[in-house]
């Protein structure tokens, strides 16, 4: 392999990112019913710690993998059950749940510290796609899981803008006394909405753990991405496909560490290489927030605001 | 039979507190089973926790040591949470606290008289942690960007940043004279906190204590709390009676960030006495937040429920070298806070709203079941 | 029950209905009987509990006591989907859209019809054959969002015709249109009884209950006091029932000569900012004694006039002069320093802080200091109270809790504390109830006879004739029309809030 270092860069923004994209499109789906769920991070590292169990116990990573969404989508249901069911402070909740799920992850995750894990993802290259000059390096020579990512984004949008139950979904994140009058559960709505952006966080935690990082190191496995997600569903203004874009410049943003050091630059302290991701994503928050002023772009109307109908 | 809420007309105080204890049967009951998952026995451990926290005068006095900075950050996340703004960059604030703390103690504090020197220890600290929450309070009130986000990511970089100093860079900071393992410069003998006897509680704990005062009394009985409740409230009628609600904001987060800081210089120069970063960052900021919504904001309440949880940590991190213990690591006790605050969470329904519970038929009432 | 069913039974039904909430009883032991094509009115005042009763019907509330029954059959409304299903629907007060739909995306929504792959092709040609045959003219491929009210009215009407109602529930819906838009939805009405639906028409306007019901049910404190034929009942009886006494709400108007102008707008710019709308060269002034009104539909730039005269917002061009004092855009603290008092439409958020107490809120608007004197808060609260006559359980309690009318009363104490020579108020009366009304429609009165210069706001065009001295009506930001409080013609006002006056 004599690729450009600048190819090898992509491929690993590509990588970098496919966590972020699973991430940040589960959380679409959940704010887009209205509930603003702050705990990625939380459901992240619970997805990891699960998949790399699952994994090395059963020798599988596939099991892995699921077991991690299922962590996922278990912790989710804590949130759906405080915030639609309890009515909780859905930001109080949010933060409760990364509190919870690192505290319970790190805990679970003590005796693995630092183990290797054994069968990791394999990389599966796409015939003829990948020997695309560049392109098919970047985009066809990766893991599954990334071709898996690309497919959730396409049925999230689909689904989001295209069938009857998006539309339902769109409605009660915008109006719930709508969707509640014209005879749809809000509730119902809610939990699965919150579920699936779980499961999808656990997936993308459990992919970090599978196919990104050599082992197991606590809270510090993720470092972070379940905040930059959320900052990503911003930036992709609650749109899939620009949350896929916006997933691989933060992911080229993670990877710029790497590239530095290949590239033989090392004026740079690695420390400050690592701070790059999150200054990035913050200076984009306040970019964005500068440029939108007053339009809230895509954001959902009734985003983290309790629905009780008999009330008043 | 079907269940249905309704909203109390007032929330009683007695009813708060039996919720608060039942939250912390409930996470406590929670906790058991993931401690069965791993082999541990739950009562055991418990038992042994209780003991290493609260049974004996060192257990305590350490409680207390670990709850000096859960009192300063919890206070930094209530005095944010009354005006519905979430700093949740504590662990940040902290960190860059304890940097400028650190480089007043060593670079301002040799020579001086021990009380200034503890004064401008501590002031620097105040000033590190208001500095780093500023950039996210201006966004948040000129542009109106979510602090939430934006302080979280802080913390990693100021983590970066204390890493850098210590680990990445012959900096100041750093002690030049060991070759092996890099740790900070040692302070010198001035910018020590006093401590009682020969526990490990600092002069701190009076800061703190004194910090909740004060902010009890400037929340609850002046015009600028007043000031805050109204912008927490409602913004328009803020806007309404000309409070300014930018200058609210940024205040408030000055405030939030500098009592961070303060715990940050608090650990370095009561605890560590030279700059730790694997010693400071045991999620001090995040656990703040956690003292601060199980106190509900109170200044004073955030003092008692950081006691609490400063022993439960306290315990955690004595477990594993207790025999008892059974091999139970440290981060049990993140796990039992996070729980606590979940059951927390769902307990505060049961205080807002009473519980009915009613048969299916319309026409047949059933009077109204209290929990 | 011995009684058997009659041979028709009714459309809807509503048996002993009874639905309590933390302390009120919003129903009780309600009976409603609506016949096929018939257009049912139920009356009653703000607070009557017609609109808790509308709710247990579309299924929205479940009732804690009574039955629903519908073409005789019982119904146990768990949803509103329930209530669709049977043929039940419901146009609310506050209309149920999603503003960033299509209208053909907001009538499929809920559609259980729909296949799972949305196609909105059908709902778009249904909606434009029911616009047709009702009168009901709306574009199915505009968003919401940029409707006109009246429009998103006819949108939620469509709605439920295409979802199969065949009871419709319209809950107050004259109070957001013009008199004009009034007429073609009495036509809709109609049109939509003499093809056999029928019709429950809620509203607290008499006028209205006679000019389009045929049978009428009055309503108080969540009670059926009346019930009648609309063709043989009278006027004055009718109005007795809601009321339960005589009441006139005209306030007597003594003739004064106006004095000074106290409050002058001149040349205002105001640029639109978030969902309201910008004010375009408004000029006018208030004279000390007098009160003018500003009518128009809600919408037109109402929140901008009031909040720039309020010194809230400041104009991209033109001055506010209180009492001589030039407070353009020098923030709300220096036009109440000037002696203006604003009462703002919006009382639960900005005019008080729901969350904050009573004594905490009389303080919101006048000078602090820096520490707070609890006791002296509280005692002025308690003078407030009594001499407002403000229903609350206390000082301390929350003014979240209060009613409406209540709220509105603890709002004037504070604006009227210290003798204001201005006025700014808007929509003072929207959602009381008469007694509260006619309370606040006295006060302001006073004040007027005081010699205070009154600037008063409302979408409510009964409010500006029966209080103004000279009415201006405000159009998409501009004032399109003027006239004095004598002169004031229905049918001019009505046209000119429509936009279509003579210019």
């Amino acid at each position: 392999m004599n690729d450009a270092v600048w190819v090898l860069t992509l491929a690993a923004a590509v990588s970098a990112g496919t966590p972020l994209v699973f991430a940040a499109v589960g959380e679409i789906l959940a704010e887009k019913s209205g509930v603003l769920n702050l705990g990625v991070e939380g459901m992240m590292l619970l997805g990891a710690v699960t998949a790399f169990l699952a994994a090395a116990a059963s020798g599988s990573p596939l099991v892995g993998l699921l077991a991690g969404t299922l962590a996922g989508g278990g912790l989710a249901v804590v949130h759906a059950f405080l915030s639609v069911t309890m009515r909780a402070n859905q930001i109080v909740s949010g933060l409760a749940l990364v509190i919870f799920g690192t505290g319970l992850a790190t805990f679970l995750g003590n005796p693995i510290e630092g183990d290797p894990l054994k069968p990791g993802i394999v990389d599966l290259r796409i015939p003829i796609l990948a020997d695309i000059p560049v392109v098919g390096r970047i985009l066809f020579d990766q893991d599954p899981l990334v071709y898996a990512s690309w497919l959730v984004v396409a049925l999230a949008a689909f689904y989001m803008t295209r069938t009857r139950t998006g539309l339902a979904l769109r409605a009660c994140g915008e109006s719930p006394e709508t969707a509640d009058a014209m005879g749809l559960s809000v509730a119902r709505l809610r939990y699965v909405h919150v579920i699936v952006g779980g499961l999808l966080a656990g997936a993308g935690g459990a992919y970090q753990i599978l196919a990104r990082v050599p082992s197991w190191s606590g809270a510090g496995t993720t470092a972070g991405i379940g905040w930059i997600a959320l900052a990503l569903v911003v930036f992709a203004a609650w749109r899939p496909w620009r949350a896929l874009l916006g997933a691989y410049l933060f992911g080229a943003a993670l990877a710029a560490n790497f590239a530095l050091q290949a590239a033989g630059v090392d004026a740079i302290p690695a420390e400050f290489l690592s701070m790059l991701p999150y200054l990035l994503t913050i200076l984009v928050l306040v970019i964005l927030s500068a440029s939108s002023a007053r339009k809230r772009l895509g954001a959902p109307a009734a985003l983290g605001v309790p629905y009780a109908r008999e009330e008043r | 039979m079907q269940v249905h809420l309704e909203r109390r007309l007032e929330t009683r105080t007695g009813h708060r507190a039996l919720v608060t204890v039942l939250s912390i049967v409930a996470a406590l009951l929670l906790g058991a089973i993931f401690l069965s998952l791993t082999g541990a026995s739950p009562l055991v451990v418990y038992t042994e926790m209780f003991r290493a926290a609260f049974l004996s005068f060192y257990g305590i006095t350490d409680s207390l040591a670990v709850a000096i900075p859960l009192i300063l950050t919890g206070l930094a996340a209530a005095v944010a949470f009354r005006m519905q703004l979430y700093n949740i960059g504590a662990e940040g604030q902290l960190y860059v606290g304890a940097i400028f703390g650190s480089w007043a103690a060593l670079a301002l504090a040799p020579g001086l008289p021990k009380p200034l020197a503890i004064l401008l220890v501590i002031a620097f600290g105040a000033l590190g942690g208001a500095l780093w929450v500023l950039p996210p309070a201006l966004a948040r009130a000129w542009l109106g960007t979510s602090e939430i986000i934006t302080t979280l990511l802080l913390n990693f970089v100021a983590l970066y940043l204390m890493r850098y100093l210590i680990f990445g860079s012959a900096s100041f900071l750093r002690d030049s004279t060991t070759t092996n393992f890099p740790q900070g410069k040692p302070f010198p003998e001035e910018a020590f906190l006093p401590v009682l006897g020969l526990t490990r509680v600092h002069l701190g704990l009076a800061v703190a204590l004194l910090a909740a005062v004060l902010l009890w009394v400037l929340l609850g009985r002046t015009r600028f709390g007043y000031d805050v409740r109204v912008v927490g409230d409602s913004p328009g009628a803020a806007r309404y009676a000309g409070i300014s609600v930018r200058r609210t904001i940024v205040v408030v987060m000055l405030i939030s960030g500098a009592l961070a800081g303060l715990a940050g210089a608090g650990e370095v120069a009561g605890t560590s006495h030279a700059l730790d970063p694997s010693g400071l960052a045991v999620n001090f900021g995040y656990t703040g937040i956690i003292v601060a919504a199980l106190a509900r904001s109170n200044p004073l309440g955030v003092v008692v429920v950081a006691v609490l949880l400063g022993g439960l940590q306290n315990a955690g991190s004595a477990l594993q070298s207790i025999p008892g213990g059974g091999g139970v690591p440290v981060e049990v006790s993140f796990m039992l806070q996070g729980a606590i605050l979940l059951c927390a969470l769902a307990g505060e329904l049961f205080v807002r709203y009473r519980l009915r519970l009613r048969r299916g038929l319309p026409d047949e009432l059933t009077e109204g079941a209290r929990p | 029950m011995p009684d058997s069913p009659p041979a028709v039974a009714p459309a809807i039904e509503a048996r002993g209905v009874s639905k309590a909430f933390p302390g009120v009883v919003a129903n009780a032991g309600v009976d409603l009987r609506v016949k096929k094509g018939e257009v049912h009115a139920i009356l009653g005042e703000n607070g009557a509990g017609k609109s808790t009763l509308a709710s247990i019907l579309a299924g929205l509330y479940r009732p804690d006591e009574g039955e629903v029954r519908v073409n005789g059959e019982p119904a146990h409304f768990g949803s509103p989907r329930d209530a669709l299903a049977r043929g039940v629907g419901m146009v609310y007060q506050h209309f149920r859209l999603v503003e960033r739909f299509t209208v053909a995306e907001n009538v499929v929504l809920g559609d259980p019809h729909q296949p799972l792959l949305l196609s909105t092709r059908r709902a778009e040609k249904t909606v434009a054959e029911l616009g047709e045959k009702y009168g009901l003219p709306v574009n199915p491929r505009a968003r919401v969002e940029d409707l006109s009210v009246g429009e998103e009215q006819r949108v939620e009407i469509v709605k439920m015709l295409y979802r199969g109602a065949d009871v419709l529930i319209l809950d107050e819906p004259t109070a957001v249109l013009t008199p004009q838009e009034a007429e073609n939805l009495f036509e809709t009405v109609n049109a939509m009884a003499a093809e056999g639906k029928s019709v429950i028409f809620i509203s607290h306007k008499l006028s209205e209950v006679l000019a389009v019901s045929q049978h009428v049910t009055v309503m108080r404190d969540g009670h059926v006091v009346a019930r009648a034929e609309t063709a043989s009942s009278d006027r004055r009886s009718l109005a007795r029932a809601m009321v339960g006494r005589d009441v006139d709400l005209s306030v007597q108007r003594a003739e004064e000569a106006p004095g000074e102008p106290l409050l002058v707008l001149e040349g205002l710019n105001v640029a639109g900012e978030g969902d309201t709308v910008p004010l375009r060269d408004v000029s006018l002034e208030v004279r000390a004694g007098e009160v003018v009104g500003v009518a128009g539909v809600s919408g037109n730039g109402q929140r901008s006039l009031a909040e720039v005269a309020a010194g809230m917002r400041t104009p991209t061009s033109g001055r506010v002069v209180v009492r001589g004092v030039d407070t353009t855009g020098k923030g709300p603290t220096a036009a109440r320093r000037a002696g203006l008092a604003y009462v703002p439409e919006d009382r639960l958020g900005t005019g008080l802080a729901p969350s904050l107490s009573i004594s905490e809120n009389l303080l919101l608007t006048h000078p602090r200091p820096f520490f707070l004197k609890r006791k002296q808060m509280e005692a002025t609260a308690r003078e407030a109270i009594k001499q407002f006559e403000i229903r609350a359980p206390g000082p301390d309690a929350a003014t979240r809790g209060l009613s409406g009318g209540n709220a509105q009363k603890a709002l004037l104490a504070r604006e009227l504390s210290d003798g204001p020579e201005v006025i700014v108020v808007a929509s003072p009366t929207r959602g009381l109830d008469v007694g509260a009304t006619q309370a606040v429609r006295e006060i302001l009165d006073r004040r007027r006879r005081a010699g205070c210069a009154i600037l008063l706001i409302s979408e409510d065009l009964d409010e500006v004739r029966s209080l103004s001295d000279r009415i201006l009506v405000l159009y998409e930001g501009r004032i399109v029309h003027e006239t004095s409080g004598e002169e004031a013609n229905v049918e001019d006002l009505g046209l000119a809030m429509a936009g279509s006056s003579e210019h």
